[in-house]
């Protein structure tokens, strides 16, 4: 349940960047939404964008295929500010998603793509073998420390 | 060579094993003025009545403010402020040590300092495992910092000694950061805070975290999942 919980609260800000695309491109946009937002066509290709995800799996609908150029979709309010994202089309599909504007909070540039996805286990357990100069745990008590594996590394290393 | 020590009830590894007699007293002191096992430190003064949080020393009024200031930050999930009222600073005493020992080792080319599990480096590229909550003998994972970030800590559910009260929904917390104190405090903070903890310090602190809940799903911000894979080509 957890798994979903962040999931669903990750895909939300995305689908709500997702839509601001998806009306800036006028692409399968429903009729109750045309008319809204300032689509920016600039027709320029992508070049210096960074930290976010790029898009595979955006398939064109109907009858329009997605024309090449790179499109602004409309700011989406965050908690942290206002988002504004830049999608690039570059042969009938999307290859780059970039954000115009990053917040800030304190001062701080703020990755709105920085949220924690589930990730599978093995993946994680291939990592368990290689050599580590150190090991992080929740703080163990002296009597622990000597059973610990960084109490091996430390006779290692001694 | 490794340097090894007991304090704050856990045991300090210092790599390489340099200015020991320094960074002991360092650890010392901390414990000595906040540590609420000793009934003679400052702090169990003031949560005995006998001493007056306005009348405590400099350090533990800063150690204080910087606690109110994080509570703050994150939005009371971490907080020094215990449920019966006593004002219990060891959620971020031991960072606060571990970095003024950092300060002491600085320009002393790479070294690593592990207090209990929370590991500062020097900035050198370096790889730090993970234990595994469910088989504390075994590693989860490991990751690879490049040099670019300096501080791993984990906090977990059952901690001794944090007086972590949460909500239950993290069994354990790894944050890596630039600064060994963000790291400590919101790993903290996101086990007491659980998921809007979680979501809202990935979006407001530069940190990689890897949680896990309950039923041992796996949570990574992008950046972890890279370092990760950065450990297994090293």
């Amino acid at each position: 349940m957890r798994a979903r919980a962040i999931f669903l609260s990750t895909a939300g800000s995305i689908a709500v960047l997702f839509l601001g695309i998806e009306i800036g491109n006028a692409v399968a946009a429903p009729p109750t939404t045309s008319g809204t937002g300032s689509t920016n066509s600039s027709g320029s290709t992508s070049g210096g964008s960074s930290g976010s995800a790029s898009s595979g799996g955006t398939s064109s609908t109907g009858s329009g295929a997605l024309k090449d150029g790179s499109y602004s979709g409309d700011e989406a309010q965050t908690p942290f500010g206002p988002v504004q994202v830049k999608v690039t089309v570059s042969g009938g599909k999307i290859t780059n998603v970039a954000p115009l504007e990053l917040t800030t909070y304190g001062g701080r540039s703020v990755q709105i793509s920085n949220y924690a996805a589930p990730i599978i286990r093995s993946e994680v357990l291939k990592a368990q073998s290689v050599n580590v100069s150190n090991i992080s745990g929740a703080t163990y008590t002296t009597e622990a420390y000597l059973s610990s594996m960084q109490s091996a590394l430390d006779k290692a290393k001694a | 060579m490794t340097h090894v020590f007991e304090t704050m009830g856990t045991v300090v590894s210092i790599q390489p094993a340099i200015r020991i007699a320094e960074i002991e007293a360092v650890f010392a002191d901390y414990d000595s003025r906040f540590s609420l096992y000793r009934a003679d430190s400052e702090i169990s003064r003031i949560a005995d009545g006998s001493l007056l949080l306005t009348d405590a020393s400099a350090e533990l009024r800063d150690a204080y403010s910087r606690s109110i200031e994080w509570r703050s930050l994150t939005g009371g999930a971490f907080t020094p402020h215990r449920p019966d009222g006593v004002i219990d600073l060891s959620g971020i005493v031991k960072a606060l040590a571990i970095a003024a020992a950092g300060q002491l080792l600085d320009a002393s080319g790479d070294w690593i300092v592990n207090a209990g599990g929370d590991v500062l480096t020097s900035g050198h590229p370096t790889t730090v495992g993970i234990v595994d909550p469910s088989d504390r003998t075994q590693l989860l994972t490991s990751i690879r910092l490049d040099g670019s970030r300096r501080a791993v800590a984990t906090s977990g559910s059952a901690e001794r000694g944090d007086h972590i009260w949460g909500r239950g929904e993290f069994t354990q917390v790894t944050v890596v950061a630039d600064s060994i104190i963000d790291a400590d405090v919101l790993a903290t903070a996101i086990i007491a805070g659980g998921v809007d903890t979680l979501n809202a310090a990935t979006s407001k602190w530069d940190i990689d975290v890897l949680a896990i809940d309950l039923e041992g799903n796996l949570f990574a911000t992008p950046g972890f999942t890279a370092a990760i894979a950065d450990s297994l080509a090293h």
